[in-house]
């Protein structure tokens, strides 16, 4: 499958997307940064667990940790340092437990990896409030809001680039084998164990860079704001309702979701999440291999599960 | 009463709390496989009727508790209907189920969290009722607390000899065990499903209105109580229903103990600690057979 | 000139002439923009202590005619959305209000979280806020020249507290504290208040937001026999440790717990243990007539009472911004010299700021005697006697 077309594609709208913060307001600039955001982390999410059928609720701990590795270090180090730093101790953590949690499947794992991230969540509650006295963060100094918003930008084509480069790469054809029939794959010769954890790594990594460069946005952060699970169920919902088992899915549904739930809480102040929620659920019911379904071709559509695609890749 | 016997039994109450909330969640999920994460959000709505209830019209939420599970039952067969039912049909294995009905529930936990928002508003509100302390062989107890946990023990026991010893009970383990071979033997899961279903969605009902008398109650009340049925229930079993009632009993012993002993700072750190632990090491739960 | 300015000029004359008498036209509306929680885990606290008082005022003010803005009467036209308890959602909507809609003034959210976000905001788009759910050094550090905290810090409401035990012969005292900033930093200005009267602390613990039953550190505390138990606690764990105490016997000359016991929720839901509680308060009903037709008001609209802490900060926010704009007009600058250097009349008294911090509301301590929370110290403000010891549980 051509790979070139798509990161046409993914490069070109970064290029289109580049010069926002010199056209837009703060406010819609603040809409598209958010927009990234969650195509980012859809994008990174869906590579590992739309492939490989791990379902990962660990989203909010990876942010979390990459949050912190700003407030941590934005005052003394430059900031590609600080927000690289993030990725990077939010992919080594997920290596670490990776190696351990990546053995039950399903529900399980959904439910082990929440389990992990309010774990997380708490022992960095504790360790602040026992060795630095304090619960939460003041971010005193700041890079201006355009860097933010571009960093943002980067890390989100980075990681839709990535999920991309990923899916049609052998590592990616490992990953949806893994999803498909972890047996047969480790039989076809597969290092699963090392697959598995080299995905989750990866996908952690966007979800941490972008904790870290969201986190100066807002000036004072604590273990509940940053570690917050419904970032992590936001972040499934994009991914599923998009079509876990593509790129663009994710990429769409994030951009329509962000933009679509704006549009409901500014117009309906009091009731748009019980619309969000309605919708929600006509869209699963009704459409349930996701958004992507639309425009996936006939032969190649299959539910939000992937299945056997392991050769078509 | 020696300071063990204390904690434990502090212990056991608290796991009492934590045991009835996830019945009703297990129930869900070991016959359909349905994770209900709005599973809080009816716990939510059964302790805001019990509160109109005895703030309303002066009835005593013991009293209220058939009528509350009533009302939810009724409820669950509206949102079986409505959600799920086509999930269970369409889905082209388990693994679908299970992930479309968490997004389901996703929707739903929006859906109703928000009405309670909108209808309620955010306020806490809370009751006083049974705030009394009973001496029970020289240690302290809110009476409140105490009618929980009998009720945890004796829900999860009848619960236990209904699916052991009842035709409907049989059906249900049938099922659970080989949805093919339950439809074999002519046992009609359009029916099994909504009916087990609503009961689980009753079961939060009613330990959302136990848990108003002990605790105050918000429209966000709920996903806390969600994570801990997910705890629960993920530690005793999934689908083990006396796995369940030991699971909750654990959980509560653990953390009691382990607040006394190191610090209540710790608590939460333990609670998620033991929990990973047992995934890990036990991922069928402690109780599974 | 051009033809067509010449035209334009001798319009806009004959409908000057022409037009109806101004006491028909109609004056723009002075908008004012918020965000705040009206749903998720910040929603019980905003829609009790903050947004009602927004509504009540805006109420009250087009009732009478509007805002007197140079002459002019305006009504006012709150524009106001849920932040969905997130910071994130917080900072975007604020950026759209202001930097977008560009309204006229602008209304804090809730919380010291929400705040901190928004302060950088204020600032740059230059508006000010007076915060009434705001506290910590940290906050007031920043030293925001747009920002106005009007909550009694920790420390002060700590010394008050403080001073209340010294000068009732209160020897020994036993804390619990939330894990959380508020909790950390209120209880290091206790322990210092506390070891300057001389009152020992005989122990000390902390707990995370969301425990669940804490009868073992309570058991503990009853075993070591303090005079007084003190709890820097939010309105969950405040329920629970009332409850739990009431359970155990647990009963101190001085049963002091922070936030919570303000709210009538409190009330509510303990029935009659309640009596002789202290807590964080700043007024009741009978502190002063205005503070009772405020009272009054907020039960006659909302069917509920305002808490009796920061509700009245909320208000006095809106009395302080009432009272400079009908001064100084919509000018954001001129309004921030004004807030930020004069004397303000309000419910809870006399109010200034100083570097950004209310300095002339004192710390207070409040207790609920008979079904009111009444203010017991300082003196000057008290409106009962201190009960001291606390009766025993009903």
């Amino acid at each position: 499958m051509s790979r070139r077309a798509p990161l046409a594609l993914v490069l070109g709208a970064g290029a289109v997307l580049a010069p926002m913060p010199w056209l837009l307001s703060d406010f819609l600039l603040s809409l598209a940064l958010s927009c990234l955001m969650y195509a980012g982390l859809a994008a990174s999410w869906a590579m590992f667990s739309g492939a490989t059928n791990y379902l990962s609720l660990a989203t909010a701990a990876f942010f979390g940790l990459g949050a912190y590795v700003t407030a941590w270090g934005v005052a003394a180090l430059p900031w590609p340092a600080v927000v690289a730093g993030g990725g990077l101790v939010a992919a080594a953590f997920a290596a670490l437990v990776g190696a351990a949690i990546l053995r039950v499947r399903g529900a399980y794992f959904a439910v082990l990896t929440f389990g992990l991230g309010e774990l997380v969540r708490h022992a960095v509650t504790y360790g602040e409030k026992r060795y630095a006295g304090t619960v939460g963060r003041v971010l005193a100094t700041a890079p201006s809001p355009a860097t933010v918003y571009l960093t943002v930008l980067l890390i989100a084509v980075a990681a839709v680039g990535v999920a991309v480069l990923v899916r049609g790469s052998r590592f990616g054809r490992a990953l949806a084998g893994i999803g498909a029939d972890e047996e047969r794959a480790e039989t076809l010769g597969v290092d699963t164990r090392r697959v598995k954890v080299a995905g989750f790594a990866l996908s952690a990594f966007f979800a941490g860079a972008l904790g870290a460069g969201v986190a100066v946005r807002w000036t004072y952060i604590d273990p509940p704001a940053v570690f917050n699970p419904f970032i992590g169920f936001q972040t499934v919902l994009i991914a599923m309702v998009g079509g876990a088992g593509t790129v663009g899915g994710p990429v769409a549904s994030a951009v329509v979701f962000s933009l679509f739930t704006e549009f409901l809480r500014l117009r309906f102040p009091y009731a748009y999440l019980i619309v969000l929620g309605v919708l929600l659920i006509a869209l699963v019911l009704y459409l349930p291999g996701g958004i992507a379904s639309l425009w996936e071709r006939p032969g190649r559509r299959r539910a939000e599960a992937p299945s056997a695609e392991a050769a078509g890749g | 009463m020696s300071l063990w016997l204390d904690l434990a039994a502090g212990g056991l109450i608290t796991g009492g709390i934590y045991a009835v909330v996830a019945i009703g969640l297990n129930l869900q999920y070991g016959l359909m496989r349905i994770m209900n994460i709005s599973h809080g959000e009816f716990l939510m709505v059964g302790a805001y009727l019990a509160y109109f209830a005895y703030t309303g019209l002066g009835l005593n939420p013991l009293l209220a508790l058939p009528g509350i599970a009533g009302t939810l039952f009724l409820l669950g067969l509206l949102v079986y209907r409505l959600c799920f039912r086509r999930i269970v049909r369409t889905a082209p294995g388990v693994e679908a189920i299970e992930a479309r009905s968490l997004l389901v529930g996703f929707g739903l936990l929006f859906i109703v969290q928000n009405a309670a928002f909108v209808a309620w508003g955010a306020d806490l509100r809370g009751y006083e009722f049974l705030a009394v302390p009973v001496d029970l062989a020289g240690a302290r107890f809110g009476a409140n607390r105490l009618v929980v946990f009998a009720f945890a023990l004796a829900a999860s026991l009848l619960l236990l000899v209904v699916l052991r010893f009842t035709l409907l009970g049989k059906a249900v383990r049938a099922v659970m065990q080989s949805p093919t071979g339950a439809h074999l033997v002519g046992i009609d899961t359009a029916v099994l499903h909504p009916v087990v279903f609503s009961v689980g969605l009753a079961l939060a009902g009613v330990a959302g209105a136990l848990l108003s008398m002990v605790y105050e109650i918000s429209p966000s009340m709920g996903e806390p109580y969600t994570v801990t049925a997910l705890i629960v229930i993920t530690l005793g079993g999934l689908g083990s229903a006396l796995g369940s009632l030991l699971g909750g009993l654990l959980l509560g012993l653990v953390e009691t103990f382990g607040m006394h002993f190191t610090s209540p700072s710790l608590k939460m750190l333990l609670s998620y600690g033991v929990f990973v632990a047992v995934l890990l090491l036990r991922p069928r739960g402690l109780f599974a057979r | 000139m051009t033809f067509r300015m010449k035209w334009t000029r001798v319009l806009a004359l004959a409908l000057a002439v022409l037009a109806p008498a101004p006491v028909l036209a109609q004056e723009p509306p002075v908008r004012i923009g918020y965000a705040i929680a009206r749903t998720g885990p910040w929603a019980a606290g905003a829609q009790v202590t903050q947004e009602p008082n927004y509504l009540l005022w805006a109420d009250q003010v087009n009732a009478a005619g509007g805002l007197n803005i140079q002459g002019k009467r305006r009504k006012v036209e709150l524009i106001g959305y849920d932040d969905r308890s997130e910071t994130e959602t917080t900072v975007r909507t604020f950026e759209k209000l202001m930097g977008t809609d560009k309204v006229d003034l602008i209304l804090p959210p809730w919380g010291t979280g929400a705040n901190f976000a928004v302060m950088p905001l204020a600032q740059r788009y230059g508006y000010p806020m007076l915060a009434p759910t705001a506290t910590g050094r940290k906050l007031i550090e920043m030293k925001n020249p747009y920002f106005f905290a009007l909550l009694q810090q920790p420390d002060r409401m700590m010394t008050a507290l403080a001073e209340l035990l010294a000068a009732r012969g209160v020897k020994t005292a036993a804390i619990v504290h939330v894990d959380e900033l508020f909790g950390l930093e209120t209880v290091s200005a206790l322990e210092a208040a506390l070891k300057a009267k001389g009152i020992q602390i005989v122990e000390k613990k902390s707990y995370p937001l969301g425990v669940k039953d804490l009868s073992p550190v309570l058991k503990d505390f009853k075993a070591k026999n303090p005079d007084a138990f003190i709890g820097v606690t939010y309105p969950p764990d405040t329920f629970l440790v009332t409850a739990q105490s009431k359970e155990i016997g647990f009963n101190p000359k001085v049963f002091y717990a922070a936030v919570g016991t303000a709210f009538p929720v409190y009330k509510q839901r303990m029935g009659e243990s309640i009596e002789g509680v202290m807590g964080l308060g700043t007024w009741n009903p009978r502190t002063s007539p205005a503070a009772k037709s405020y009272f009054d008001a907020h039960v006659a609209k909302f069917q509920k009472e305002p808490d009796r802490w920061a509700s009245a900060h909320a208000w006095a926010g809106l009395q302080i911004m009432q009272q400079a704009v009908e001064k100084v007009g919509l000018d954001r600058k001129a309004l921030r010299e004004m807030i930020a250097s004069e004397e303000f009349d309000t419910i809870i008294g006399k109010i200034r700021f100083k570097d950004g911090e209310n300095v002339l509301t004192p710390g207070i301590v409040s207790q609920w005697q008979k079904g009111e929370f009444e203010v017991v110290w300082p003196q000057a403000r008290a409106t009962a006697p201190v009960l001291l010891p606390k009766p025993e549980w009903k």
